[in-house]
């Protein structure tokens, strides 16, 4: 097969292969592939009244790929009989070339529809394969923003889904800004679709946070969010992923690998951005309780710097002087009343000295009759002796002077 | 004497130095004249800085309202 590929075939435009030629060895190569089993999800069915073939389209649940399956009518009915569009079978099938038209198909011989019983247990296998990877890890999980700039949103066209996570992100953060991005969230198509549009948003800068959301379901109908390659995509993502898929008790494989789970839209719109009146609130009361220390410290402050000013040192430094003043004044006073102590004293002992100075004096004598006789040179008489017959004499006598003559 | 340099704190703990001693006594007048002054200038401080902070609160406040 190797050589087949590598060797080219031995055709020129001289020397071309016909048509049938080059059919027959497609023909041979396919039928090498002989009998498989084949594992997808009916696209399409179309059972044509009174025709024994029928043609199916299968697709792969993860991959926007598809195959056609002919088989005969006894077999659809013998192996599943209600069969429709979206439902799981494995085919046992042998791919056929058509000759006539070109075309491939799965020729089946066998058809067997996948009950839900066994999806449930795939997808149980699945969860510990993923788990033992390490997708569900909690160390894997991505921080979602404060706030993201942009929320990429994932889900079906004018849903319940989409209008709660719109609608109550904007009422909690009315300028959010969102692309939204509709898909088929069931049936075929619903897996590529998703990947599609998580690939365009994580690759959007302005995207801060992915959600991917839709509203309760039939355990079909949520089968999509546990593929394997939706999985492994939302683990891929760059951007934190929120998983909100259905009602609380649903929990998709996606839940488990999503970096955050939500339990409805309105839960995950709740969890994506902040309630802008109570981020308000927060931050009033924040600024209040700022304030109100500040004005605090500036407060018990002032009363510190009252409490020093109003000590008597710095409120009355007049005291500094006036005591010293009140010293000066005092010494002042001692001084006067020590000098006019002394003068008075001094009065005292004049006075006292008049008084023996004026009991010394001859006056009061004289004024009792006394005379006092003196010789012209001012010597008092005391003895008659003393004098001569005519000599002169000055006699003093209380009211004045008056001269005499000795006679004998 | 680089008054206006001084922190709040700064000046609020030399302010309360320069009053224990005044009230310590035991100074000349012209030492007690000089510590008074260098008080009076300290309290000056001390005050300017909480009235510049409270010119600045204010003026926060009106802004945010």
């Amino acid at each position: 097969m190797t050589e087949a590929a590598t060797t080219p075939p031995s055709t020129t435009p001289e020397n071309p292969w016909p048509v049938r030629v080059v059919s027959q060895k497609i023909a041979s190569w396919i039928a090498r592939l002989g009998w498989i089993w084949v594992d997808g999800q009916i696209a399409q069915i179309s059972r044509r009244p009174g025709a024994s073939t029928v043609f199916l389209t299968l697709r792969d649940p993860s991959a926007d790929l598809s195959l056609t399956v002919t088989t005969n009518r006894d077999v659809l009915d013998s192996g599943a009989p209600n069969l429709a569009d979206g439902a799981r079978v494995v085919v046992h099938a042998k791919p056929d070339f058509f000759p006539a038209r070109g075309t491939l198909s799965l020729r089946a011989d066998e058809i067997r529809q996948v009950g839900i019983g066994e999806l449930l247990a795939r997808i149980e296998h699945l969860k510990k394969l993923l788990r033992a990877e390490g997708l569900f890890d909690r160390a894997r999980k991505r921080p979602l923003p404060f706030l993201p700039r942009r929320i990429g949103l994932i889900t079906g066209r004018a849903s319940a889904a989409e209008r709660d996570v719109r609608d109550n992100a904007r009422r909690r953060w009315p300028a959010i800004d969102f692309r939204i991005v509709n898909v088929a969230v069931q049936g075929p198509g619903a897996v590529p679709q998703i990947l599609d549009a998580l690939a365009v948003l994580d690759a959007d800068d302005s995207v801060d946070v992915i959600v991917l959301a839709r509203g309760g379901g039939s355990v079909e109908d949520l089968l999509p969010f546990s593929d394997e390659a939706l999985c492994r995509a939302v683990f891929a993502c760059r951007t934190p992923v929120v998983s909100a898929i259905g009602h609380e008790t649903d929990v998709p494989l996606v839940d488990y690998v999503a970096d955050l789970r939500a339990s409805t839209p309105t839960d995950a719109a709740k969890r994506i951005v902040p309630d802008l009146a109570e981020e308000v609130r927060l931050i009033g009361g924040a600024r209040q309780q700022l304030r109100r220390r500040v004005t605090q410290l500036l407060d018990r402050e002032q009363q510190r710097l009252d409490a020093i000013r109003s000590r008597p040192v710095l409120a009355r430094p007049e005291a500094m002087v006036d005591q010293r003043e009140t010293e000066v004044r005092a010494l002042r006073e001692r001084g006067t009343r020590c000098l006019s102590h002394r003068l008075d004293r001094a009065g005292g002992e004049l006075e006292h000295t008049l008084a023996r100075l004026r009991a010394l004096s001859p006056a009061a004598t004289l004024q009792r009759g006394y005379a006092i006789v003196q010789r012209p040179d001012g010597a008092v008489v005391r003895s008659p002796d003393e004098v001569g017959a005519g000599d002169r004499l000055r006699v003093r006598l209380a009211g004045g002077e008056l001269t005499a003559t000795v006679e004998g | 004497m680089s008054t206006p340099e001084l922190s709040y704190e700064q000046a609020r703990a030399e302010l309360a130095t320069v009053v224990e001693k005044l009230e310590a006594g035991g100074s000349t007048l012209e030492e007690s004249l000089a510590l008074w002054e260098r008080g009076e200038r300290l309290a000056t401080v001390c005050q300017q800085w909480l009235d510049g902070a409270r010119a600045r609160l204010d003026a926060a406040r009106t802004e945010s309202e």
